[in-house]
C-alpha cells in the first residue's frame, strides 16, 4: 500500500520542472547597464519591493552605477553608509577615473567599506544574491558585478526556549536566523575543528541548510551519510527542520523519534561534543541531531549539571513515568476485566464501588476519557492564549467532576487518566509515540488482559530493537549491550567519571577513532 | 499478500470474543463461605456477599444520588449434593457471578467436621479462584449460617470483623489460626493431626474466636478451651504475645509474655520411643500487679519465675492430657520428629502413631525469665 503511494508521489514529483525559476535567466551579465536594469525589471516584474538606484557622475555622465536590492531585506543604514555614500563621495572626488574598468576596480578595492562582498558574473547569481538580501552593484561597461552583504539582522531576540525548560544551566535558545545560530554554537566551541557546511535546499525557497559537526570527534561515516541524504532531498521548500527530518530518517513509518531535535544551545553543543552531527536550517530555531537513540529521550541537560545521585533518580523516575504513561490505562482495564483474582479485597471493594452504575465497559470508559484528555491537550496547544483559562476550567469541571457525578466515568478512571497524563508529559520527545501506543495497549488489554499487553509489549520491543538511526542501533546501549555506555543511560555517573564519549556512535574500528576519549584519566587523578 | 496474511492472523485473536472479560459490576464479591452438612447428608453452602456501592455509601455517608439504599451485605445459603453443585444452583437466587477470590473466612459446620473435613477441602483445593490465605474456622454450637448472619457494629462486613477478631485472638495466643493453605498441607500429613480455630456466636452482634477444634484423621473429635489452646501454642512455638495471670500471696499478677520458644523432642531407647519432651523458653515483663508486696529482692523474681513456669506447665499439661488421653490425636506433631530422626521406626508404626503417642509419658521443661517490672517497681499501695 505504502509502496503504491510512494510510486504515485514519485510520478508527481517528476512533473514539477525543477529549477524553473532559474533556468530562464541562465545568461552572463550584459555590459550595458540599461540592459541590466531592463532585464532585472523584467525578472522582478510585479515585485514592488525590488528597488534599483542609479547613480550618474563624471564628465558627460559617462560613469553610471546601478545598485539593486530588495527593500526590507537590506539594512538601509548600512547600505547608505557602506555603499551609496562612499560611492558618491568617490565619484564626486577628484580621484575618480573615467575608465569604467578602473572605476569598478577602485570601488571594489577601496570604496565599498563592507567586509563581506563577492564578485558575480552571471544574471542567475545576481538574482540569487538579490533575493537573499545582498545589494548588487553594477558599473556600466563592466561585465562583473559586486554583491555586497548588507543584510538586515532583524529577527527574534535570543530567548529562553519554551519547549525545553531547565532549572539550571544556560538559558539561551536558538532563533530563526541561521547566522545567529551558528554564532551561538561557535561561541561555545572555540575550535577550528567545528565545521559548518552550508548547502541550499528547496527549489523555491533555496533555504540554507547547514551540517555542523566537530571534526575528529564526529564519526566521518555518519557525516558522509548525512551529506548524502541531504543532497538526495528534492523538494519545493524547506520551512523547518521537520521537513528534513522526514526525508532523512532511516525508517519513515516508525512512531518513535529517530532524529532528535533541540532548541537549547547547551544541549546541542553537548551532543556535538558526544560525536553527533547537527543539521541547522535557516528560518527555524529547531536544530536536529543525528544519530538519535532511544535513551536520549529521557536525558535532559539538567542531568549533567546536577549531582549524579539526583540525576540518576530523576532518570529512573522518567523511565518509570514512560512505562506508566504507556501501560496504566491498559493495566487498569486488564485488572478490572480479567484478573480480579490478583486484586486485594479492600482495593476490590473500592474498585467495584466506583464501577457501580457506570453504563460503559472499562475499555469504552478508558477510551472516552483518554480521548477527552487528548482533545483538551490539543485544544490547549492550538487555541489563542487568552482563552486558555476558560478551557482549563471547562476541562477540569467536565472531565474531573461532572463525568463522575453524571455516572459516565468512575472516579478511579479519572485518576488513572490523570496519572497517565502527568506521566506522559515527563518525557516530551515520546509524547506522540505513547499517545498512540496507549491505545494499542488498551485494545490488547481488552481482548486478552495482561497476556495481550505482553504481546503488544513484545512487538514494540522487537520493533525498537530493529530500529536504526543512521546505522546506529536505536536501543543502544542495551541492545546491543555496550558496557561503557551504560554510564549514561538509566542512571548517570558524575561528569568526572564520564571518561569516554558514547562508543556506540563509532561502530567500526573504535580504537582508531580519535574522538572516543573525553578526558585523560591522569588529569583527573591529579585533582 | 503479506498484509493479508497479517490481517488473517490478527482476526482470529479479535474474533474469539472475550469470554474471560467480566466487568467488576457483573460479579458478586463473596467475603465469607460457610460449609455444613444437613441432616439428610447434603451439603449446605452459605455465602456472604457484599454490595460495594452500598458499602461505600454507608462508610462515606454520601451515597450516589438516585440510588436506593441497599444493605451492604447479604447472606444466602443453598443445599446441594456437593459444594460446587450448591454454588452453581445458588444462581437461582443470586443475580451475578459468584466470585470466590475475595473470601476472607471459611466457616465449617460441626456436623461436616465430625463426618470428615476432606470432603469440603477437595473443592476448595481444586477451584482456582479460592483464596489460599483465607482463614478457616469451625463453628461450635451453631451453624455457619448463624455466624455469617451476625450484624457487627464494629465493621460493616461481618467477614472482615471475624478476620479481625481472629488476628487479635491469635496475637493473644488463644486460638490456633489456620489458613486454608495450611490445611491443604496437613490434611494428608500423618505426622501431625490438623487443628482448626473455633468460633462461637456470642449474640447477634458479636462472635468469639477462642479455642481450637481437634481433628483426628480428618474428623472432628473434640475441642481445646482457650487455656489448653495456649498450652498447645506454647509447645508448637506459635505464641507471639500473651498475658498470663498468676496468683500471688495477696492479689494477682499478670505477666506479658513477649518472647517464647517452644521445642519438642521424642526420646528413644533401644529403638523405641519412651518419652515425649517439651522445652519452652519464655520471656516476659510484669504487666500488672494487684498485690502489696514490694518486689525488689532477686529472690522475689526467682520465685515469680518459678510460679510463671508452673502456670505455663499446667496449661501445657492440660492440652497434652486432652490430646493424649481424651482424643488420642497427635496435634503437636511429635510424629514429625520421629519421621525425621527415626525414619525406619516411623515406617513401621506410621499407622499406629496416635496410639503410641497417647501411651508415652511426658516431660515438660519450662524456663521463664522476667525481664522488667514496667515503669514502676513497687506496687501502688504498699504494706502498712
Amino acid at each position: 500500500m505504502f509502496r503504491k503511494i510512494k510510486r504515485h508521489l514519485r510520478l508527481g514529483k517528476q512533473q514539477i520542472n525543477i529549477d524553473t525559476i532559474y533556468t530562464g535567466i541562465d545568461e552572463p551579465l550584459p555590459k550595458n547597464i540599461e540592459k541590466v536594469k531592463k532585464r532585472l525589471d523584467e525578472i522582478f516584474s510585479g515585485c514592488d519591493d525590488f528597488i534599483q538606484r542609479q547613480m550618474v557622475c563624471g564628465e558627460d555622465e559617462c560613469i553610471r552605477i546601478l545598485v539593486s536590492y530588495i527593500d526590507g531585506l537590506v539594512d538601509k543604514n548600512i547600505l547608505n553608509r557602506d555603499i551609496i555614500r562612499p560611492v558618491i563621495d568617490y565619484l564626486s572626488s577628484k580621484q575618480a577615473h573615467d575608465e569604467p574598468k578602473l572605476v569598478y576596480q577602485r570601488i571594489k578595492e577601496c570604496v565599498v567599506s563592507s567586509s563581506d562582498f563577492e564578485e558575480i558574473q552571471s544574471m542567475q547569481q545576481a538574482v540569487y544574491k538579490i533575493v537573499s538580501g545582498d545589494a548588487v552593484l553594477f558599473v556600466d561597461g563592466v561585465k562583473d558585478a559586486l554583491a555586497v552583504n548588507v543584510k538586515t539582522m532583524q529577527g527574534r531576540q535570543i530567548d529562553e526556549p519554551d519547549t525545553e525548560i531547565s532549572i539550571r544551566g544556560p538559558r539561551e535558545g536558538f532563533v530563526e536566523n541561521l547566522a545567529t545560530n551558528m554564532m551561538l554554537i561557535r561561541k561555545r566551541i572555540k575550535s577550528p575543528n567545528l565545521k559548518f557546511e552550508i548547502i541550499q535546499l528547496g527549489v523555491q525557497t533555496k533555504t540554507d541548510v547547514c551540517i555542523c559537526y566537530i571534526k575528529g570527534i564526529a564519526n566521518e561515516e555518519i557525516v558522509k551519510e548525512v551529506r548524502k541524504r541531504l543532497k538526495k532531498i528534492k523538494t519545493d521548500a524547506i520551512l523547518d527542520t521537520g521537513y528534513i527530518e522526514q526525508y532523512i530518517t532511516d525508517n519513515r513509518l516508525t512512531l518513535f523519534p529517530i532524529v532528535g531535535n533541540t532548541e537549547k544551545c547547551d544541549k546541542l553543543v553537548a551532543k556535538l561534543l558526544e560525536g553527533r552531527v547537527a543539521i541547522l536550517c535557516d528560518g527555524t530555531p529547531y536544530i536536529i541531531t543525528v544519530p538519535y537513540i532511544f535513551i536520549e529521550s529521557i536525558q535532559t541537560s539538567d542531568d549533567y549539571y546536577d549531582h549524579a545521585f539526583f540525576a540518576s533518580f530523576m532518570r529512573l523516575l522518567r523511565s518509570f513515568a514512560l512505562i506508566i504513561s504507556n501501560l496504566l490505562p491498559a493495566m487498569y482495564v486488564a485488572l478490572v476485566s480479567f484478573h480480579h483474582t490478583v486484586i486485594p479485597i479492600k482495593l476490590m471493594i473500592t474498585l467495584a464501588a466506583s464501577r457501580q452504575g457506570i453504563p460503559f465497559s472499562p475499555f469504552v470508559e478508558a477510551v472516552l476519557m483518554i480521548t477527552a484528555f487528548e482533545l483538551l491537550r490539543e485544544a490547549g496547544v492550538r487555541m489563542p492564549r487568552t482563552i486558555g483559562q476558560a478551557l482549563s476550567i471547562v476541562g477540569a469541571i467536565v472531565l474531573g467532576e461532572a463525568s463522575v457525578a453524571a455516572g459516565i466515568a468512575s472516579n478511579l478512571m479519572v485518576i488513572v487518566v490523570a496519572i497517565t497524563a502527568i506521566c506522559s508529559f515527563v518525557v516530551p520527545p515520546l509524547i506522540r509515540a505513547t499517545m498512540l501506543l496507549r491505545f494499542a495497549f488498551l485494545v490488547a488489554a481488552n481482548f486478552l488482559g495482561f497476556l495481550g499487553i505482553s504481546f503488544v509489549a513484545v512487538a514494540v520491543f522487537i520493533h525498537l530493537c530493529r530500529l536504526r538511526s543512521f546505522g546506529i542501533p536505536y536501543m543502544a546501549p542495551f541492545s546491543p549491550l555496550t558496557a561503557s555506555d551504560i554510564k549514561d543511560s538509566l542512571g548517570v555517573v558524575p561528569i568526572w567519571a564520564m571518561l569516554t564519549r558514547p562508543k556506540i556512535l563509532f561502530p567500526e574500528n573504535t580504537k582508531d577513532t580519535v574522538g572516543i576519549k573525553r578526558q585523560e584519566v591522569d588529569e583527573i587523578s591529579e585533582d | 499478500m503479506k498484509i493479508k496474511i497479517i490481517i488473517l492472523l490478527i482476526l482470529p485473536a479479535l474474533l474469539t470474543g472475550c469470554w474471560d472479560n467480566v466487568d467488576l459490576i457483573d460479579i458478586n464479591l463473596v467475603t465469607a463461605l460457610g460449609i455444613d452438612k444437613s441432616e439428610d447428608g447434603k451439603i449446605i453452602v452459605t455465602v456472604q456477599v457484599i454490595e460495594p456501592a452500598a458499602l461505600q455509601s454507608t462508610s462515606s455517608s454520601q451515597g450516589k444520588v438516585g440510588m436506593a439504599q441497599t444493605k451492604p451485605v447479604f447472606v444466602e445459603s443453598y443445599k446441594g449434593e456437593t459444594i460446587s453443585d450448591a454454588l452453581i444452583s445458588m444462581k437461582a437466587m443470586v443475580d451475578k457471578r459468584l466470585f470466590l477470590s475475595t473470601v476472607q473466612v471459611i466457616i465449617l459446620g460441626e456436623k461436616l467436621c465430625r463426618e470428615g473435613v476432606n470432603e469440603a477441602l477437595d473443592f476448595l483445593h481444586r477451584d482456582y479462584q479460592v483464596e489460599y490465605l483465607a482463614d478457616v474456622l469451625v463453628a461450635r454450637g451453631c451453624s455457619p449460617k448463624d455466624i455469617l448472619k451476625i450484624q457487627p457494629e464494629m465493621d460493616v462486613i461481618p467477614a472482615m470483623y471475624i478476620k479481625g477478631t481472629i488476628e487479635n485472638t491469635e496475637l493473644r495466643a488463644k486460638v490456633k489460626r489456620t489458613m486454608l493453605v495450611e490445611l491443604f498441607k496437613d490434611i494428608e500429613n500423618k505426622c501431625r493431626q490438623i487443628t482448626i480455630g473455633q468460633i462461637t456466636k456470642e449474640n447477634e452482634k458479636t462472635v468469639n474466636t477462642e479455642g481450637t477444634a481437634v481433628f483426628k484423621d480428618g474428623k472432628l473429635v473434640g475441642w481445646l478451651n482457650q487455656y489448653e489452646t495456649r498450652g498447645f501454642l506454647f509447645v508448637t512455638d506459635r505464641v507471639k504475645n500473651t498475658i498470663i495471670t498468676i496468683p500471688m500471696a495477696n492479689g494477682k499478677m499478670s505477666i506479658r509474655v513477649l518472647n517464647s520458644r517452644g521445642k519438642m523432642d521424642v526420646k528413644f531407647k533401644n529403638g523405641r520411643p519412651y518419652r515425649l519432651s517439651i522445652y519452652v523458653d519464655l520471656e516476659g515483663n510484669i504487666a500488672e500487679y494487684t498485690g502489696k508486696k514490694v518486689l525488689d529482692a532477686p529472690t522475689d523474681m526467682h520465685t515469680l519465675q518459678m510460679t510463671l513456669s508452673e502456670e505455663v506447665k499446667k496449661e501445657i499439661a492440660m492440652a497434652l492430657r486432652k490430646a493424649q488421653k481424651e482424643y488420642s490425636s497427635d496435634i503437636f506433631g511429635f510424629g514429625k520428629i520421629v519421621h525425621k530422626y527415626h525414619p525406619q521406626y516411623w515406617k513401621q508404626t506410621m499407622d499406629q502413631w496416635n496410639d503410641i503417642f497417647s501411651s508415652l509419658p511426658t516431660e515438660i521443661v519450662i524456663k521463664s525469665r522476667i525481664r522488667r517490672s514496667g515503669l514502676i517497681k513497687s506496687p501502688m499501695t504498699k504494706d502498712e
